[in-house]
């Protein structure tokens, strides 16, 4: 188990910590990752847990955006490469590849990002709404976040699997 | 009832299972005792259930079902005195008493007791047991009882077979008002009842204990590997000795580990009884609505089936009995001028086959006109009169399983036995179990139902394709073998494989999941023969590694649509391994042959 980063489950402390957040300094509490070059941050309370990358097993048929499936203590569940799902190039899994566990409309499942960075925690008021972007279609980011220097793309995974529902009614059809 | 709140619900909770177990035994105990109205001890049963109702529902202070259960008691209390003799009238009354008491537990256990206006059928119960009706005992009555008792003793069939039509209950009064009540309160309380299933159910202390056992040793075995670990840390033990004693260890731990698996899964067995005992009752109110005369013969109720299938198995079967009551028994005059009994007979038997329940429905009814079967099937468009004339008879009764083969204006044509059984074969798949039919016109039909003994646990043959292992399910395997040169043909564009004199169709799993070459020299050098219904289909994978029990897990999300994949299972390794489903991959194979056809 010591591969396995708690995030979410534990400790009253975090919670408590992100809700007296909201209420004086307004406070997001986010979990950042970095996918090809950019800086993406989500929601601490939607990640489950984060977990070190594994033996994908793959499903034939199945939408193209999903990797494949693993084992999450005897718990089967999808896993979706994040990199082909915003159209990037595909890497080879190195040492810093992160699998993300968030729960998605009661279903669990994994996104695979290349690195896991850091908790942070960034003033609700510098989120600013989604500007044009390049890559990443922006329907799937709910704001940009400042932070020093940086900036922190604000995914909305609610979306991006409501997105890929439809996308696999076409993939259905034809199977 | 002010003082609802002084109640436990854990105490009404109670009540609920204990009395809707007892309705379900009265149900049968009823019909029975129609019968045989002279088994002493059966009335007694019969009366002390609904003592126990009235009683507990005293105490609980449901009032309205003090009082039915009490007059329901009174008649009974009368018949064990000998005072009266069992009429229809007083069954009829009985039944529907029993019922009453069934709509007003689910009324509980949805809430709380509602008004209800109880009072015609307290009247009715008093009147049926009055004795000075006692010349009203409808003649028919005893003859009915009479030929039930007659079925049951062989010799006395043929000579009651001359004139058997005066045993068919001419007076039905209430009947088909009656009957159409029943099963619309059966499918009100069946639904809530199943839901409790659901959540609780009884299991036999026998049972437990053996968990409890095995889980005190499994313990023992921890402790054991925990002493062993400290020992080789502190250097007490040497590797030798940790290498030996470990094994010794982990072959303990899979054998408590493999009885676990036994002890917990019989723990959710219960007996088939729970699914058949609605049916003396199902058979009886049926029959007598459609003025037929039908026994039913219920064989193997102690075979013990999943819990689960209890609650997937009712609707299919209740589906098959009602459709062998409504079309496949024929009147008594039909069946005597055929030179059959007057009296039809239903068999409903369970019974295990190695890791298979194998359940039988079957009636010497009027049986399946193959013919007209064809000819609606072609009238459907659903096979061409080229394709027809090669068909066996097996296969023409196969459409019956089509969905959309019938509806309810051509199940009278067919003798009707197209009403919805696809609905049937479908809920039979969900349990991965296969349904097999078998028709004699004039003699009747056969229904079988193959069911896994388990839901749970899958005995799998794991075979490998390049790096990927994939599980095909046991039962599915027929044989495996090593491929020669030269039993691979091309068919009109198919790959075939001929094997045995045979020739079957041929999937190659590499190509068919795009599964990418390994650096190894493994290539589909062997072949995996699956039966699937009755077509087989050859499967070419490199290498087969082995048998193995296996808990088999669903997919997650986003992935039910990849129909040759039934599920995954978690490797020795940690990985995740898929379950194929032969009856997916046999389906892509024909998809594939027709899609060539089209194009």
């Amino acid at each position: 188990m010591e591969t396995q980063t708690k995030v979410n489950e534990a400790p009253a402390g975090a919670v408590s910590l992100h809700d007296s957040g909201q209420g004086h300094g307004d406070l997001l509490q986010l979990v950042s990752f970095h996918i090809g070059g950019e800086e993406f941050g989500l929601d601490i309370l939607r990640v489950q847990e984060i977990i070190r990358i594994q033996a994908l097993t793959r499903v034939p048929n199945s939408p193209d955006f999903v990797d494949g499936v693993i084992n999450l203590r005897g718990k089967v569940i999808p896993v979706i490469g994040l990199r082909k799902r915003f159209g990037l190039e595909e890497l080879a899994h190195d040492k810093q590849t992160r699998i993300v566990v968030v729960e998605v409309k009661g279903n669990v499942l994994g996104f695979i990002v290349d690195s896991v960075s850091e908790v942070l925690r960034i003033p609700r008021d510098t989120v600013e709404p989604p500007p044009r972007l390049g890559k990443v279609e922006r329907e799937y980011v709910s704001g940009v976040g400042k932070l020093d220097n940086r900036l922190l793309i604000l995914l909305d995974v609610d979306r991006l699997m409501s997105d890929s529902e439809e996308l696999i009614s076409p993939q259905a059809a034809r199977a | 009832m002010d003082n609802d709140f002084l109640l436990d619900p854990a105490m009404i909770q109670e009540f609920l299972v204990e009395s809707e177990e007892l309705l379900q035994r009265l149900d049968q105990d009823m019909v029975t005792l129609e019968a045989t109205p002279n088994d002493a001890e059966l009335l007694n049963r019969i009366f002390r259930a609904l003592h126990t109702i009235k009683g507990t529902s005293g105490f609980l202070n449901f009032e309205p079902i003090v009082r039915l259960s009490h007059r329901a008691e009174d008649v009974l209390n009368a018949l064990r005195r000998g005072e009266v003799r069992l009429t229809k009238r007083m069954m009829d009354a009985l039944l529907a008493a029993r019922d009453h008491l069934g709509r007003m537990l689910s009324d509980i256990r949805a809430g709380g007791l509602k008004q209800y206006s109880i009072d015609s059928l307290l009247a009715e119960l008093e009147a049926a047991q009055k004795p000075c009706e006692a010349p009203e005992p409808l003649h028919d009555t005893p003859t009915d009882q009479s030929a039930t008792k007659a079925a049951a003793e062989k010799s006395a069939v043929q000579e009651h077979a001359s004139s058997p039509v005066t045993t068919r209950p001419t007076e039905a009064p209430a009947s088909p008002a009656e009957a159409g009540n029943v099963s619309a309160d059966q499918k009100q309380s069946g639904k809530p009842s199943e839901n409790n299933s659901e959540q609780t159910m009884r299991v036999n202390v026998r049972k437990l204990d053996e968990l409890i056992n095995l889980i005190g040793e499994l313990v023992l075995e921890r402790n054991r590997l925990a002493q062993l670990s400290r020992d080789f840390s502190s250097g007490r033990l040497s590797s030798a000795g940790l290498a030996s004693a470990f094994s010794q260890s982990a072959a303990r731990l899979s054998f408590i580990t493999e009885e676990l698996q036994t002890a917990g899964l019989k723990t959710r067995m219960v007996p088939i009884d729970a699914v058949f005992r609605k049916f003396p009752r199902l058979v009886r109110d049926v029959a007598h609505s459609l003025q037929k005369a039908v026994e039913l013969e219920v064989r193997g109720q102690e075979t013990e089936i999943d819990k689960t299938m209890v609650e997937l198995l009712g609707d299919p079967l209740v589906h098959l009995v009602r459709n062998s009551l409504d079309h496949g028994i024929e009147m008594p005059e039909a069946r005597v001028s055929a030179g059959k009994p007057g009296q039809g007979t239903i068999r409903l038997e369970a019974r295990q086959e190695g890791d298979q329940i194998i359940i039988i429905v079957a009636d010497d009814g009027a049986g399946i006109n193959p013919d007209r079967v064809l000819h609606k099937a072609m009238e459907k468009g659903l096979v061409t009169a080229d394709r027809a004339r090669q068909l066996s008879s097996r296969e023409i009764l196969d459409f019956i399983f089509l969905p959309g083969f019938s509806t309810a204006e051509r199940v009278n044509d067919l003798s009707g036995r197209g009403v919805g059984m696809d609905v049937v074969r479908s809920n039979l798949k969900r349990m991965n179990g296969t349904i097999q039919l078998d028709s004699v016109p004039g003699k009747g039909t056969t229904i079988w139902l193959r069911l896994p003994l388990t839901l749970a646990i899958l005995p799998v043959l794991l075979v490998q394709v390049s790096d990927e292992a994939y599980a095909l399910p046991l039962r599915a395997v027929l044989e495996t073998s090593r491929i020669r040169t030269g039993e691979v043909h091309q068919v009109e564009g198919n790959e075939v494989l001929r094997l045995h004199g045979e020739t079957l169709p041929l999937l190659r799993l590499r190509r068919m999941f795009a599964v990418q070459a390994s650096d190894g020299e493994l290539t589909e050098e062997k072949v995996v023969v699956l039966l699937v219904g009755e077509k087989r289909v050859a499967l070419l994978v490199d290498r087969l590694i082995g048998q193995e029990s296996t808990v088999i897990k669903p997919l997650g999300a986003h992935l039910h649509q990849c129909s040759s994949v039934a599920g995954a299972t978690i490797g020795g390794d940690g990985r995740v391994r898929l379950v194929l489903d032969p009856a997916g991959l046999l389906a892509s194979v024909e998809g594939h042959a027709r899609q060539e056809v089209v194009q």
